[in-house]
């Protein structure tokens, strides 16, 4: 029981982390954004090679992957999606766009850092055992905290920030925003950037622990379109309750499911669908149509 | 009910014979028997990507329809391979458990609208793909494989379809089987979108509200167009299985959804025929940079982007704004 | 029967708020009735559950005795009630004549499956349809932007489009939400012309909500006043005039716009 808590709350402040850096990214400029998991894997890979490959310390690793998607996203933001949107009424294309990326990520990645799965020197040692009822590595502990510190960082920038405070009255009405004197551009191309960067972050994060691998990407994307469903997508609220709870649906579907295989999904998926059949605005999302 | 016109009958007839008659010719000239392959998968993928297409129409970005093909490969060879029922016969099967399927799955999802359909849609690729692995019948990872070829039909002792197994080349005979399902299709498309279906199909797209306040019992025609879309991706699905004589669990994964949906993009989403020129045009590419070798995928997916920066609404939109005509 | 339509002691909550607060009337056949009131009074959240385009939280519509409310917009407007919109709702890139055309959903004879084979009876239908949306655009007077598609229409037209669209379903009832808004004085004019007519010739009972005062008290038999989802008056337009209750209502709300 207190093993599947644990569980759950470490896998679910990872993915709340990646649902944070995907519905950022809608609620500003409603572009779904296909290429998030493949951000994600960049970030892993950055911290692979800084860490793993050139010995540098974790930390400044893991800082070298938030400024490179940083920087990746915001000029993604500026000579891709901000023409497009521009040019294009449907939101489709900027879909297109996105998946577009997600290729020529995965392009990206095979070319430099091939298709075998990359994993870095554990960052502390040691397991916690408590009483046989918490058996979880100390390193999964001390990513989980600055998991959670994150997010919270996160929140505080987002509430208290003269940037974070523009950002969200540009998620909320665009228009609005603009009259309200805010520069739309510069703040779409933060957002976007601050989007890409958390993913960036949870990928240095988790190459400490699972590794990283080329095939990752879309997956990691489907399970954050998931989390974002079930809090209702552009809700920053909305995406941390979603993450912890995919988290916790899967950390109890895993020890509950075991020996059924992979069914756990299937089951997470059916519920998921019930759920938005009665809720089709997610958790805490705006009632829309 | 538009009558064709003098044009466009001949433009049908002269895409009929270069189809049944001048590919073939060309192939058996130059001795690129690769190209049947390549053809027939464009035959089969524009049938799949014309259901994304229609659901496009009432205004849903599909992406689940490599859900449907993995379903309908898999209903028609387990129908071959454990009930010993003829292909011919699993065929419509596959597509009516298909649309079976996204019935059940349609009632409660269509209700969502643009990213919040697409989304889920996604994800349920993902998940038929994991219930193969998952389920016992499936043969999980392993697949089913040995599928035996389509046999024989025949009508009071002639012989209809001769047995695939039994002929010298049964690579044309996939190739003009496929060819004319992808012809019989895009014939009904066409048909739908000018039919009354088609006419509401439009108004939904338009405005769900109005539609419904004139009467449209929107509910129903998206399930409909849904369960067609989806029938339309387990024929696809079926043959791709039947010419492989194997299916597995990857199959038919998300990249092939999104394969789907960019193929009735880069089509346009305005016309009928679009995405049988998005396959063609996305598949032939991707065939073509094959000799890039490892930078295969980078250029690919380099133009796609490229294209989407310049040309935002798809391929036909040139031929319409050729004709000065107001887009969309 | 002279009760065409009867609301009975409808309410509607959204959340804390009661948006539609038991309310009670009938309307008889063939008559013009107007809903006024100030802004947020609740006129459109009443208009959208006689059409079932929400369901209420208590009580009930009956028309000619049927159950109306909390069914789905469709079976209502098959029933004959029909709603237009009070955003200028329209098929954008459909033009005039097409959306009339498929407007004429409900006049249907032919199955979907009927007009995919292209039986005879699809193609009767196809050609009714043809006729009948030319009659109705010779009969309000559009023929002008007969071929225009709808994004390009001027704001008077689009109304003008959207009660031809409403009209196409050949309604018994037909609920206007402020069919005058964003019109000049002229157009005004035009449009209550057209609204009478529609009554006269054609024999559909009229609901109206609207702000415009002369054009309401001029083209109602009688008018019912909502105020914060109350209804505090009904009667003749002479008798809502000088209603006490009602001139305060105006006064008090910040909208002078009224001129009552
Ligand atoms: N879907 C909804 N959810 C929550 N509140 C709503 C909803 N629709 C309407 N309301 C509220 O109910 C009240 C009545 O709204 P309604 O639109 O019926 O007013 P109205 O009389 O039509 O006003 P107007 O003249 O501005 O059109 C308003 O306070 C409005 O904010
Ligand atoms: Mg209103």
């Amino acid at each position: 029981m207190e093993q599947i808590l644990a569980n759950g709350i470490y896998l679910g402040a990872q993915y709340a982390m990646i649902a944070l850096g995907l519905t950022l990214i809608f609620a500003l400029m409603n572009v779904l954004n296909f290429a998030h998991g493949q951000m994600y894997v960049l970030g892993g890979f950055v911290t692979y090679t800084f860490y793993g490959q050139l010995g540098w310390p974790f930390v400044v690793a893991l800082l070298a992957s938030c400024v490179t998607l940083a920087v990746l996203g915001a000029l993604i933001e500026k000579f891709l999606f901000a023409p497009v949107i521009r040019r294009s009424s449907r939101e489709e294309s900027t879909m297109l766009l996105a998946a577009g990326l997600a290729f020529f990520f995965d392009a990206i990645i095979l070319l430099v850092f091939g298709e075998k799965q990359r994993g870095v020197p554990k960052i502390v040692n040691g397991v916690l055992n408590w009483d046989f009822r918490i058996i979880m590595p100390y390193d999964r502990i001390l990513i989980c905290f600055l998991a959670i510190l994150s997010i919270v960082g996160f929140i505080v920038f987002m509430q208290y920030s003269k940037t974070g405070r523009a950002l969200r009255a540009l998620a909320q009405d665009r228009t609005a925003a603009q009259l309200m004197g805010v520069n739309v551009e510069r703040y779409s191309m933060i957002g976007f950037a601050i989007g890409a960067m958390l993913a960036g972050l949870v990928g240095g994060l988790l190459v400490t622990i699972t590794g990283v691998n080329l095939g990752m990407g879309g997956p990691t994307s489907i399970k954050a379109f998931m989390m974002v469903m079930i809090g209702g997508a552009g809700v920053i609220s909305g995406a941390i309750a979603g993450g912890i709870i995919l988290g916790f649906m899967e950390a109890i579907g895993l020890a509950v499911l075991s020996q059924y295989g992979d069914i756990t999904y299937l089951l997470i998926f059916v519920s998921l669908m019930i759920f938005l059949a009665i809720r089709p605005q997610g958790l805490m999302g705006k009632p829309w149509g | 009910m538009p009558r064709l016109s003098m044009i466009q009958w001949t433009g049908l007839l002269v895409f009929l014979i270069a189809v049944f008659v001048l590919v073939p010719a060309y192939i058996a000239a130059s001795g690129r028997t690769d190209f049947y392959y390549t053809l027939t998968s464009v035959a089969l993928l524009s049938i799949a990507s014309a259901g994304v297409w229609l659901t496009f129409y009432i205004g849903r970005i599909n992406i689940g329809q490599g859900a449907f093909a993995l379903i309908g490969a898999y209903v028609s060879a387990i129908l071959v391979t454990k009930a010993g029922i003829s292909f011919w016969l699993s065929l419509p099967l596959a597509g009516l458990f298909a649309a079976l399927v996204s019935v059940l799955i349609g009632v409660p999802i269509l209700r969502l609208r643009g990213v919040y359909f697409a989304m889920i849609t996604l994800v349920l690729t993902q998940v038929v793909t994991l219930t193969a692995l998952a389920l016992p019948v499936t043969n999980g990872a392993k697949g089913i494989t040995s599928i035996p070829l389509p046999g024989e039909i025949s009508v009071f002792g002639l012989t209809v379809i001769p047995d695939f197994a039994g002929l010298e080349n049964p690579r044309l005979a996939f190739y003009y089987t496929s060819c004319a399902l992808m012809v019989l299709t895009f014939a009904a498309m066409y048909r739908l979108v000018n039919s009354r279906l088609g006419h509401l199909c439009r108004s939904m797209q338009q405005n769900e509200e109005l539609a419904s306040s004139i009467g449209v019992n929107i509910a129903y025609i998206r399930v409909i167009v849904f369960a067609i879309s989806s029938f339309l991706g387990g024929i696809g699905g079926a043959m791709f299985g039947s010419i492989a004589q194997s299916v597995y669990p990857s199959s038919f994964q998300v990249t092939d959804s999104v394969n789907f949906m960019l193929n009735c993009f880069l089509g346009g989403l305005g016309y009928v025929f679009g995405p049988m020129l998005g396959t063609l045009v996305l598949y032939f590419g991707w065939d073509l940079l094959f000799e890039l070798g490892r930078y295969q995928l980078l250029v690919y997916s380099g133009l796609l982007i490229i294209l989407m920066l310049f040309l935002p609404n798809g391929l036909l939109s040139l031929r319409i704004r050729g004709k000065g005509v107001a887009g969309r | 029967m002279s009760n065409l339509l009867e609301v009975r002691h409808v309410t509607r909550k959204f959340g804390g708020l009661t948006a539609n607060n038991n309310i009670s009337f009938s309307v008889n056949e063939n008559e013009i009735l107007s809903v006024i009131g100030p802004n947020g009074a609740g006129k459109s959240t009443l208009f959208k559950m006689i059409s079932s385009f929400l369901p209420t939280s208590s009580g009930e519509v009956l028309y000619r005795g049927e159950r109306i409310s909390n069914l789905k917009p469709h079976t209502v407007a098959r029933m004959g009630v029909v709603r237009t919109f009070q955003e200028t709702t329209i098929f954008k890139s459909m033009t005039v004549r097409e959306s009339i055309v498929v407007a004429q959903h409900l006049r249907a004879k032919a199955s979907l499956a009927g007009y995919f084979w292209g039986t005879k009876s699809a193609r009767e239908d196809v050609e009714s349809f043809g006729r009948y949306a030319d009659d109705l655009i010779d009969f309000l007077g559009i023929s002008a932007i007969r071929n225009e598609l709808a994004s390009n229409l001027p704001q008077g037209n689009l109304r003008a489009l959207g009660l031809a669209i409403g009209l196409a379903t050949d309604p018994k009832v037909l609920l206007l939400d402020e069919p005058f808004a964003g019109m000049n004085h002229d157009e005004t004019m035009r449009m209550v012309q057209l609204v009478r007519k529609v009554r006269d010739d054609r024999g559909v009972t009229v609901l109206l909500v609207e702000h415009d005062m002369p054009a309401v008290m001029s083209i109602s038999d009688r008018i019912i006043v909502l105020n914060f989802g109350e209804m505090i008056a009904e009667g003749t337009p002479t008798e809502i005039q000088n209603n006490q209750k009602v001139i305060e209502a105006y006064l008090g709300s910040a909208d002078d716009e009224i001129g009552i």
